[in-house]
């Protein structure tokens, strides 16, 4: 693989084929345990410059609340979950049935609440992923993390950096009651990763 | 090779190479990377780098994605703009272990070592350097003053 090396326009459309089909088991994870409230749809599937990658995903020096979960194994990559404050607020409150806690610190249970939300869109992402490419995919624990979304992103970009100066990177979106949600989940899966997408997908029947 | 803006503030993208003037102000968001300013004493002309990884490896792409290839282009750059390169001079920042330093691509401490062997390697002493921890770091150099502004999420800025 060489640093020029970019996926192809219909390459790219199975990939989103791919990602279509897990974002609708990870919705449906996602509506259950929000009591219908709110669903998920894949935003892109797309390469894009790395030097680009922050500003084209509107990611930069914001300050966001995120679950991080890493794939473990061989394929390897990462997804993430983030929130501007208010929503992963409003989304806890929700969950725990409260107001909305104006403190500035979170509390454990409410950053629990958020971690687990992360691990049931992982957990279902990747099981149905698992089932498309017919490998094994385990996510790590969920990480909660309070930081820059670009100082966190880039270090998800790492290891496709390694190989290419094109990421590929997996967008979804959520909604509650069609209302759209800042709130996206990010996957960015490693070189590796991609290519037994790619392969799966050659070789279905 | 990166021209010289005079533009109040210019990010500097993963990889990418900005050189600046005057009032100018060079930006970039870090994780693991680097933000690597070079400049000269009382001369208001900088470059900045913000460096991904530690060694090219002998690989292609854009050189200031690796420690080893970005020091000696920041150098050309700032001949180009008419800045002697003798008696250059480091700030850097960066290089956090994110992710809780858990996941297997911490990189964040090889880079910091990375560009320090590459300013040695070119002969450039480092004034200063803030590096390390788990959270990601905001920075700004200023031409003007040689100043670079780290900011953290929870903590107080820091000048270097």
């Amino acid at each position: 693989m060489t640093a020029n090396t970019r996926t192809i326009q219909p390459q790219l459309e199975v990939l989103h084929q791919l990602f279509a089909s897990a974002t609708h088991d990870a919705s449906a994870a996602m509506c259950r345990w929000t009591d219908g409230l709110i669903t998920l749809t894949l935003d892109e599937v797309r390469e894009i410059p790395l030097e680009n990658v922050c500003s084209e995903l509107n990611i930069e020096d914001d300050l966001l609340t995120m679950v991080i979960l890493s794939l473990e194994g061989d394929l390897g990559g990462d997804m993430i979950l983030t929130f501007d404050e208010k929503n992963g607020r409003q989304l806890v409150a929700s969950l725990l049935g409260r107001e909305i806690n104006g403190e500035a610190e979170w509390s454990e249970l409410e950053k629990s609440a958020l971690t687990e939300t992360g691990n049931i869109l992982g957990c279902a992402y990747m099981n149905a992923l698992t089932r498309l490419i017919d490998h094994e995919l385990v996510p790590s624990p969920p990480y909660f993390v309070q930081d820059y979304g670009a100082s966190v992103l880039q270090q998800a970009l790492m290891a496709q950096a390694m190989t290419t100066d094109q990421v590929l990177i997996c967008r979804t979106g959520f909604h509650r009651e069609g209302e759209e949600l800042n709130w996206r989940v990010l996957f960015v899966p490693t070189q590796r990763m991609k290519a037994a997408m790619e392969g799966a997908l050659h070789s279905a029947p | 090779m990166a021209s010289c803006t005079q533009q109040k503030e210019t990010t500097v993208g993963m990889g990418q190479i900005a050189a600046g003037t005057g009032p100018a102000q060079l930006k970039a968001v870090l994780g693991s990377c680097i933000g690597l300013a070079l400049y000269r004493q009382h001369q208001e002309t900088a470059v900045f780098a913000h460096i991904v990884l530690p060694n090219s490896s002998g690989q292609g792409g854009s050189p200031g994605k690796f420690a080893d290839t970005a020091v000696p282009e920041m150098i050309q750059v700032l001949k180009k703009a008419g800045v002697s390169t003798t008696g250059l001079l480091a700030k850097f920042a960066g290089g956090a272990s994110m992710f809780g330093g858990v996941g297997p691509m911490q990189i964040g401490q090889v880079n910091a070592e990375a560009v320090t062997e590459a300013l040695k390697k070119a002969g450039i002493r480092i004034v200063a350097q803030d590096v390390g921890g788990k959270s990601g770091r905001r920075v700004t150099f200023d031409c003007q003053t040689s100043e670079m502004k780290v900011e953290q999420v929870g903590a107080n800025p820091k000048i270097l």
